[in-house]
């Protein structure tokens, strides 16, 4: 209905090499976790073969009893125990591990998803990347738990078989063989391969879904004032629709699947029946006969499972690649530089650049020198490039010509991380996050004292504030910092951003917000708070109580300099 | 779980078990047959193998007869066995659909829930916990519907259409099942217990790693510029190894007690065939001539029936987490439910008819955020009339954004009344509040998708001409040139390629568009350049000709614009001038 959110999310194109070349980059994830995984499947091994023993020791017992041969019950009891106890330490196992390498999954693909968005999220979506961190993730537990595993059961259940039948009769053992390959890896096989090609539509059912749940929860109050609940809410059900249409059909796919497996099992069966009243070709004994009985069903049961979840290894394989895909967005973060000098000139030589190739320049042969420890302003109206020149020094955005020199050298050759550490940016879209004050200040730091917080908050006008909050540094800020100020909330940005203790200072629009008194005070006392340092300020327009070493006018792509 | 909780559970269950039990009644039916055609297939099998039994033991006995015999129960269990499949098949994707059917209903009442609190709800729920109740809490529910329902339904019904039938064959075996079956449900309570309040555990530790993520990838670049990735990456690394503990928690009781299941079946079948030994023995000690056939075409007959009997079992004990979850969610909605404005009765008729002016009058008006706080806000009184303009000064945090959001009907005040036109908004719908105003806000939400899109989210019904004179109006008109397509261009989410101020411009649009008698205007000209501010200046001049207008700003050509002012903050609480 809604047209609002039709942008298509970035995802991997769909194909079999795609999704095998994600696996392979995610079992490279999962090294470390190896062993554990390998000892989970040693276990599930362990516990299929003692539940072989058993329903086979069960079998046994039963005709010869009937025979009124005696048997020895001592070892079905074992083999009962030993399955219950292997079967609960191997699920118990089996799911710790993978559960710490999905965890350690969630842990890759933030960093390598914060390696590319320094810039932001740009069009993609928050809900999407959620959907990715968390249901995408948490499908892949499938591979393991519930297609390694029963993989293996099936691997080492069809030789048992085979061997066991084979003892009673050629013939016998040659149709269960075949029966058994039918149920347990060609099924699963078609079915895996049926899936693949809708499964596309449940992952982004899915993500569309929790897309537009919360464009509602977060526009809540625009749905509100513009009464647009409706058409929020009529995208929620739409989505809801589809992803319920697509789970339907995985379903079917399923049941069918398992309705399909049941029956080549019951078929064995058949065929032990049939060798049990002396069918020519397939005769059994008697003991045999029932054991196999039992035997069969309970490896043909374990299997079952094997055919229902290949329905999932389409969205598995799926799951992979939009999780991998992230990872193999923009890795330039991690080119490898020398590290960064302490202090330096930045020099501007000849930048253009542009946001978007099919735009025009935002800035054009820009040239601009800001000496170490200089105080300078850079104003314009919004648009003239402040933001974009303050996202070169920091290497969110590379220039399409000229260079960047920060203490003599290229920043291109510059580690970004030990370049960012130099330069504390305070730009128009910091976020709050939904914390107390004290982490927002910290971002995760733990060796800064709480003397140097209040120190920060002085210098950003706010400590005032925030001493008369009943919960001082611990006060809650909200969501984005709802629960404070919009000129409260930009103080603490501000705060965090002195915190940084940087050489160079990039202030974008510091006093959004602030009423005049308070702008003129923090302005007036950030030149000697910040002596030493260099300080960029990029404003729309001046007070008059900045002291200031040199101002720039951004026009049409240029600096021209002003008089101070 | 806490005796509220049960309570809780027990009415919201009831409130859903009406449809939702209907819905489960295939899926009841399908597995009843099921179970029959099981019992019968364990009969065929049986008696196969006593046949065989009977024509290898006594091969004089007619084995023609016998050999036929055998075959026509043969082909009788492999009838069952497709019929059997097609059962299994049919259940299945009743319970999809009965599951799918419950979730969409309970969505549309969350949905409606959600809407129905409105903005309320974001100073207590993250927004990422909102949606996760919009989709995961709901989606979770899935096995509460499709398995739980129909499992607790028939978890005494099928374990004893097994023990009849395997009573009228063989007694003995029956009462070692009705024992060993009685043993379950006492295990599960015990360990059901445990698994309730570990499963809501889980979930709410899953729902706070997804706030947490969300609100880390909402600030991402916050964090990778202030090379805070690393510390960021061993939080995350925390919080999911929290889930990762708390999940195993509960799947440790899950197959703690899934054994005790297994336990208890492998007592069963090493019982029934001790018993039956200590028959044949007893047997073996009597005549021969006795038929033997009925032990052991009986006790085979239980044997194949033990998985049978304790299917259900298994079943329920597997879904006893969904129950958990059924629990969460009650919970989860109660609490959604809890604090709701004025009650049912309270409410005036919405009105149909467009509002054309409004008066605004604030009576005694209180606020404060938490209780036991500093009051924000504290006997605020003043009346705004059409052709009006407001000013609410003071410094930040004074209250100004607070005042707006209590006009916005986003939050009720603790004491005092707000009337427009001489009605309480306590007592209108949140949905007829703002049938009254237009609003311009501090940090405008801006939805992925094209400029256009989000302009007339405002009015989708809003002409070509309304649209453009919006632009013209916000001076959106200056930087449209610059966009590559106009006004088709792409806008991420946050409003990613637009700048702070123009995107400030795409929210004065929308109250263009709204074309409401009453204007909020919350500093609508933070993000503005002097060139810009001023345009948008003139153009506000021009729009609030008629309307009753309540602004706040700290700009001075702003303040200029207006007629009246009221003064908030510690120094000159709520005093108005004009």
């Amino acid at each position: 209905m809604s047209r609002i959110g039709n942008i298509p999310s970035r995802s991997a194109r769909p194909g079999r090499t795609g999704a095998f070349h994600a696996l392979a980059r995610i079992l490279e994830v999962w090294r470390p976790y190896y062993g554990r995984l390998g000892f989970g499947l040693l276990l599930s091994a362990l516990a299929a073969l003692s539940g072989f023993a058993l329903m086979w020791n069960a079998g046994l017992s039963v005709t010869s009893l009937a025979l009124g041969a005696g048997i020895a019950f001592g070892l079905m009891r074992l083999f009962g125990g030993g399955r219950i106890a292997l079967r609960y330490a191997e699920r118990l196992f089996a799911h710790d591990a993978m559960f710490r390498a999905l965890a350690a999954l969630r842990v890759w693909f933030f960093r390598h998803l914060a390696q590319g968005a320094a810039a932001g999220l740009g069009f993609r979506r928050a809900g999407d990347l959620l959907n990715r961190l968390v249901g995408d993730i948490e499908l892949l537990d499938n591979l393991y738990l519930r297609i390694a595993v029963p993989a293996l059961g099936f691997l080492i259940a069809l030789p048992v078989l085979v061997y066991v039948a084979l003892q009673e009769s050629a013939s016998l053992g040659l149709a269960l063989g075949i029966l058994f390959i039918v149920a347990g890896c060609v099924i699963p096989l078609l079915a895996a391969k049926r899936s693949a090609r809708r499964s596309q539509s449940i992952l982004h059912a899915e993500s569309s879904l929790r897309v537009a749940a919360l464009d509602l929860a977060t526009g809540l109050r625009e749905a509100r004032a513009f009464s647009g609940e409706t058409l929020l809410a009529e995208r929620i059900t739409g989505e809801e629709a589809r992803l319920h249409e697509a789970q339907l059909v995985q379903a079917q796919a399923m049941a069918q699947a398992g309705a399909l497996s049941y029956l080549l099992g019951q078929a064995a069966l058949v065929m032990i029946l049939l060798g049990l009243v002396g069918f020519p070709g397939v005769t059994v004994s008697l003991v045999s006969g029932v054991a196999l009985i039992f035997l069969t069903g309970t490896i043909f049961e374990s299997v079952g499972t094997l055919s229902r979840t290949s329905v999932l290894a389409g969205r598995v394989g799926q799951a992979a690649e939009r999780v991998v895909a992230i990872a193999e967005e923009d890795q330039s973060a991690l080119e490898p530089g020398c590290a960064a000098p302490e202090a330096g000139d930045l020099v501007l030589h000849d930048v253009t650049y542009r946001w978007d190739p099919k735009r025009s320049p935002v800035l054009e042969e820009l040239s601009l020198t800001i000496r170490a420890g200089e105080h300078v302003a850079l104003i314009g109206p919004s648009g003239a490039g402040k933001s974009s020149l303050a996202a070169l020094i920091l290497k969110v955005a590379r220039p399409e010509k000229g260079e960047i020199l920060f203490g003599g050298h290229d920043i291109a050759t510059l580690d970004t991380a030990s370049l960012r550490g130099k330069i504390g940016w305070l730009s128009q879209s910091t976020h709050l996050f939904a914390d107390t004050i004290r982490n927002n200040l910290l971002l995760g730091r733990d060796d800064v004292a709480d003397a140097l917080l209040w120190d920060a908050l002085e210098k950003a006008e706010m400590a005032e504030t925030v001493q008369a909050l009943p919960e001082g540094l611990d006060s809650w800020v909200g969501e984005g910092g709802a629960l404070l100020s919009g000129g409260q909330g930009r103080r603490i940005a501000l705060a965090r951003t002195l915190l940084q203790d940087a050489p160079i200072m990039v202030l974008d629009e510091p006093a959004t917000g602030l009423d005049s008194a308070t702008e003129r005070a923090f302005l007036g006392t950030l030149g000697r708070s910040m002596r030493g340092r260099t300080v960029i300020l990029i404003a729309h327009r001046l007070t008059g109580v900045e002291k200031l070493d040199r101002i720039w006018r951004l026009e049409e792509g240029r600096a021209v300099p002003l008089p101070v | 779980m806490s005796g509220v909780d049960k309570k809780l559970v027990r009415a919201w269950v009831r409130q859903q078990a009406g449809p939702a039990k209907r819905a489960a009644l295939p899926v009841v039916i399908s597995g009843a047959l099921g179970t029959l055609i099981g019992i019968g297939q364990a009969w065929c099998l049986a008696a196969i193998i006593g046949n065989v039994l009977v024509a290898r033991i006594f091969p004089d006995l007619a084995p023609q007869a016998t050999t036929h015999t055998a075959i026509g129960l043969i082909a009788a269990f492999a009838a069952l066995s497709v019929l059997r499949a097609l059962s299994i098949c049919v259940q299945e994707l009743f319970a999809a659909r009965a599951g799918i059917v419950a979730r969409a209903r309970l969505r549309r009442s969350v949905l409606d829930s959600v809407i129905d609190i409105g903005p309320a709800l974001l100073r207590r729920q993250h927004s990422a916990e909102i949606a996760s109740l919009l989709v995961d809490r709901i989606e979770v529910l899935d096995g509460y519907f499709a398995r739980w329902l129909p499992a607790s339904m028939t978890w005494m019904v099928f374990p004893a259409l097994v023990l009849i039938a395997v009573f009228v064959v063989d007694p003995r075996a029956a009462l070692i099942l009705a024992i060993c079956g009685a043993l379950v449900p006492v295990s599960q309570a015990v360990f059901g217990i445990g698994a309730a309040l570990a499963s809501r555990n889980q979930f709410l530790a899953m729902v706070r790693l997804q706030a947490r993520f969300l609100d880390r990838i909402r600030g991402v670049a916050t964090i990778v510029l202030a090379n805070a990735t690393d510390r960021e990456a061993e939080a995350l690394s925390r919080s999911a190894d929290d889930l990762r503990r708390r999940t195993m928690k509960i799947l440790r009781v899950a197959f703690l007690s899934s054994a005790a299941i297994d336990i208890a079946m492998v007592a069963a079948i090493i019982l029934i065939v001790l018993t039956q030994g200590h028959f044949v023995h007893l047997n073996g000690l009597a005549a021969p001539s006795i038929h033997p056939s009925p032990h052991l075409t009986g006790t085979v007959f239980a044997l194949f029936l033990v998985p049978e009997f304790f299917a259900p079992f298994r079943g329920l004990a597997l879904a006893y987490q969904d129950r958990a979850h059924a629990a969460g969610a009650a919970e989860a909605m109660e609490g959604l439910n809890s604090g709701l404005a004025a009650p049912e009765g309270e409410i005036a008729q919405e009105r149909e008819t467009p509002v054309l002016v409004v008066n605004v009058r604030a009576e005694n008006l209180s606020y404060r955020w938490k209780d036991h706080g500093p009051l924000i806000l504290d006997g605020i009184d003043f009346a705004v009339a059409p052709d009006d303009i407001l000013l609410l000064d003071g410094p930040s945090g004074a209250g100004k954004s607070t005042l707006i959001e209590l006009l916005l009907g986003f939050i009720q005040p603790v004491s005092g009344r707000i009337l427009f036109n001489d009605q309480d908004i306590a007592t209108m719908r949140g949905r007829d509040i703002a049938r009254h105003l237009a609003w311009i806000g501090q940090k405008p939400v801006l939805f992925a998708g094209t400029l256009r899109d989000n302009l007339i989210f405002a009015r989708p019904d809003a002409t070509e001409d309304e649209l453009q004179r919006a632009i013209e109006a916000a001076a959106i008109d200056s930087f449209l040139p610059l966009l590559p397509d106009g006004l088709e261009t792409a806008i991420g989410e946050g409003g990613f390629g637009l700048s702070g101020g123009q995107a400030q411009r795409i929210a004065i649009a929308r109250a263009y568009l709204k074309d409401a008698p009453l204007l909020l205007l919350d500093e609508p000209t933070a993000h503005l350049d002097p060139q810009t501010e001023h345009e948008i200046i003139a153009s506000l001049r021009s729009l609030s000709q008629g309307r009753t207008v309540i602004l706040s700003s700290h700009s001075k050509t702003m303040k200029a614009l207006a007629t009246m002012s009221l003064s908030l903050g510690s120094d000159g609480d709520g005093e108005a001038r004009t």
